[in-house]
């Protein structure tokens, strides 16, 4: 909410994302704080951002189809499998390059996903939740028994490499995923505005109603299920060549899991609370690896090593809290924060 | 023939331990229009809780069976009170939601109790076998598969003839109009929670003796969650035909076509069901077709 005496006077002035020149100055501060972190940072926490932006874009896609569209989908973590498998078979049994793989195993994973979105033609709600876990496990099984993606052995996809320059340590790949995630964050911002977005979140609030309004169900949904299978797989692919291998093992049902309850946390239907989701429950599973070895110590009938199952307990009730205390996530705090503090000193 | 029978016959006695499950999932479904994936939970739990009992404490067996039977009479009631109750009145997919968040807190105890170690009470109840039409079948779970028909009996004569059941079957129907002709409605809530969380806990006292109690013990309430779809989620009936044929088709499945592809079908064979099921009979076999308004 803006005070009021804030008009736009132009198209433009309506349009932009960063109003005012406040805005410009935190984006360029942040931006060259994020591109000269690995010049200072600790190795640890530059692998940790780029985990991090790596499950942004994940979570971002899955935003955009079932926090926009009110499509659940637990198969995010089969689409990135696809997108890490084909960027690692593209680069390593093919031969081409990095920057041409990613946005086709982006393309691939998408096109599966129209595959994945099919059920959404009939079915809908937990239903099609249900059908997401089918086709993830499906996926899985595929990969695990498909003899081009070396089975249980896995792949070991190159380093990405721009004339003679090869990005091979967590420093320097650093600056390719957080391009990426960037890019990718401002392309979802930008699709909720525009007429697409419009469509999915009429579909998620009564999909009987949108399509009486003139909106093609099939044609969104579908569409919605690309446009996340597509981020799915962009982010699989960063991932395969960052790790420089990809397993089965990386992709589970459990991580899929994971996402959504970034996406509950975050709050759906807002592309800021997929940062606070993303950060706020990797930073707890951090704080819980850190804790868990000193409470064991302390009680140590918990057993020696409960960070894992210790992890998904702390998981499992911060969502139950969430889903009680704050539905709309944390971004619906963030939106409450930033009308008290453009208001102040008024309360309206 | 005989390799048929070998196959169907231990299908047919997991079958019934997921039709128990799914009918534990049609019970809250029924009610309360939330599916639930907890009782995948509840259903490791009741397995846990029969093992402490049986190996742990070493009790004798219908003192472990009751222990069980109370401490999944107590968990069903505090899932449905402290996490379930405070979204009546919410969209029905944050309650859904819910219940996955259930599964991830219950699934971290799970493992905190288990310590990654794989625990089993089938050496304690070794009661021999029996030979059925040429297959060694373990009597204890003929035994399950007795207990399996019976729970479904006493489910279809206690919604048909107690006051209880019936206004369980209100409720189900709709909840103001049920809850204008005097019946609580929290309180079925509670009650059809309950009930649900005991159903699962046998049918994970059944499953725990075929597959040991070890963290994937959970991840059987999923293959419910998919006989459910597959019988239509409102349909007990459904759920036991559709727990049987499961259990039989996934064994035959994997007996006659592993072979061919080189093994691991047993598991994904049950999905891929599901998604046929669901783009050809989205509703199941039993299940009502829902009518929508704008």
């Amino acid at each position: 909410m803006r005070p009021c005496g804030t008009f736009d006077e132009r198209y433009s002035q309506d349009m932009a994302i960063l109003r005012i020149k406040r805005h410009w100055a935190v984006l360029i501060g942040a931006l060259i704080l994020l591109y000269t972190f690995p010049l200072y940072g600790s190795y640890y926490f530059i692998s940790l951002i780029n985990s991090l932006s790596i499950t942004i874009i994940i979570v971002l896609g899955l935003q955009l189809v079932s926090g926009y569209c009110g499509q659940i989908s637990f198969g995010q973590a089969a689409f990135m499998a696809v997108g890490a498998y084909t960027s690692a078979i593209l680069t390593g049994k093919l031969g081409v390059s990095f920057f041409i793989a990613l946005p086709l195993s982006g393309m691939v994973s998408g096109l599966i996903g129209l595959g994945g979105g099919a059920p959404s033609l009939r079915i809908k709600g937990f239903y099609l939740a249900m059908a997401t876990i089918a086709i993830h496990f499906v996926v899985m099984w595929l990969i695990l028994h498909l003899q081009i993606t070396g089975t249980t052995q896995g792949l070991h996809p190159p380093a990405p490499r721009m004339a003679g320059f090869e990005f091979d340590s967590d420093e320097k790949i650093y600056y390719i995923i957080v391009t990426v995630m960037l890019l990718m964050t401002y392309g979802a911002r930008n699709i909720v505005r525009t007429r697409v977005g419009r469509a999915f979140v009429a579909i998620r609030d009564n999909d009987l109603a949108a399509e009486v309004m003139g909106i093609e169900l099939y044609r969104y949904k579908l569409l919605a299920f690309f446009i996340s299978c597509f981020y799915a797989g962009i982010a699989g692919s960063l991932w395969a060549h960052w790790i420089q291998m990809v397993h089965p093992e990386q992709f589970t049902l459990l991580h899929a899991l994971n996402y959504i309850g970034m996406l509950i946390v975050g709050g759906g239907g807002s592309i800021p609370g997929v940062f606070f989701g993303v950060l706020f429950l990797r930073l707890l599973d951090e704080g819980v690896m850190f804790i868990a070895p000193i409470l064991s110590s302390v009680f140590p009938w918990i057993g020696i090593h409960p960070a894992a199952s210790m992890s998904v307990s702390v998981f499992g009730i911060v969502l139950i809290l969430f889903l009680i205390f704050e539905p709309r996530g944390l971004a619906h705090r963030w939106e409450i924060f930033k009308a008290s503090y453009r208001l102040y000193p008024f309360s309206h | 023939m005989k390799e048929f029978f070998q196959l169907a016959i231990p299908g047919l006695m997991v079958g019934s331990l997921y039709a128990l499950v799914a009918a534990a999932i049609v019970l809250v479904y029924k009610s309360t229009r939330v599916v639930s994936l907890a009782h995948g939970q509840l259903l490791a739990f009741g397995g846990l809780f029969f093992w402490i009992g049986l190996v742990a404490l070493d009790l004798p067996l219908p003192l472990s069976v009751l222990m069980t039977l109370a401490c999944s009479i107590w968990m069903g009631w505090l899932v449905e009170r402290i996490t379930l109750r405070p979204l009546i009145g919410q969209p029905l997919i944050s309650a859904f939601l819910m219940t996955f968040a259930i599964f991830m807190a219950l699934d971290g105890i799970f493992q905190l109790i288990l310590k990654g170690e794989s625990k089993t009470y089938a050496t304690r109840l070794a009661l021999g076998e029996l030979d059925i039409l040429g297959v060694p079948v373990r009597v204890v779970q003929l035994i399950s598969f007795g207990v399996v028909l019976l729970v479904f009996l006493s489910l279809a004569l206690f919604f048909r003839h107690t006051k209880t059941g019936l206004g369980m079957r209100a409720t189900a129907e709709d909840h103001q109009l049920s809850q204008s002709t005097g019946i609580n409605v929290r309180t079925i809530f509670s009650l059809i929670w309950i009930i649900s969380a005991t159903v699962a806990s046998i049918a994970g006292m059944g499953t725990a003796y075929v597959m040991d109690i070890h963290f994937p013990l959970p991840y059987i309430g999923i293959k419910g969650l998919i006989v459910a779809l597959f019988g239509g989620l409102d349909s007990l009936t459904g759920a036991l035909f559709a727990g049987l044929i499961l259990g039989v088709l996934e064994n035959l499945i994997a007996g006659y076509l592993d072979p061919l592809v080189g093994g691991g079908l047993k598991d994904v064979a049950a999905y891929a069901l599901l998604l046929i099921i669901l783009l050809v009979k989205p509703y199941g076999l039993f299940g009502l077709k829902r009518i929508e308004r704008v």
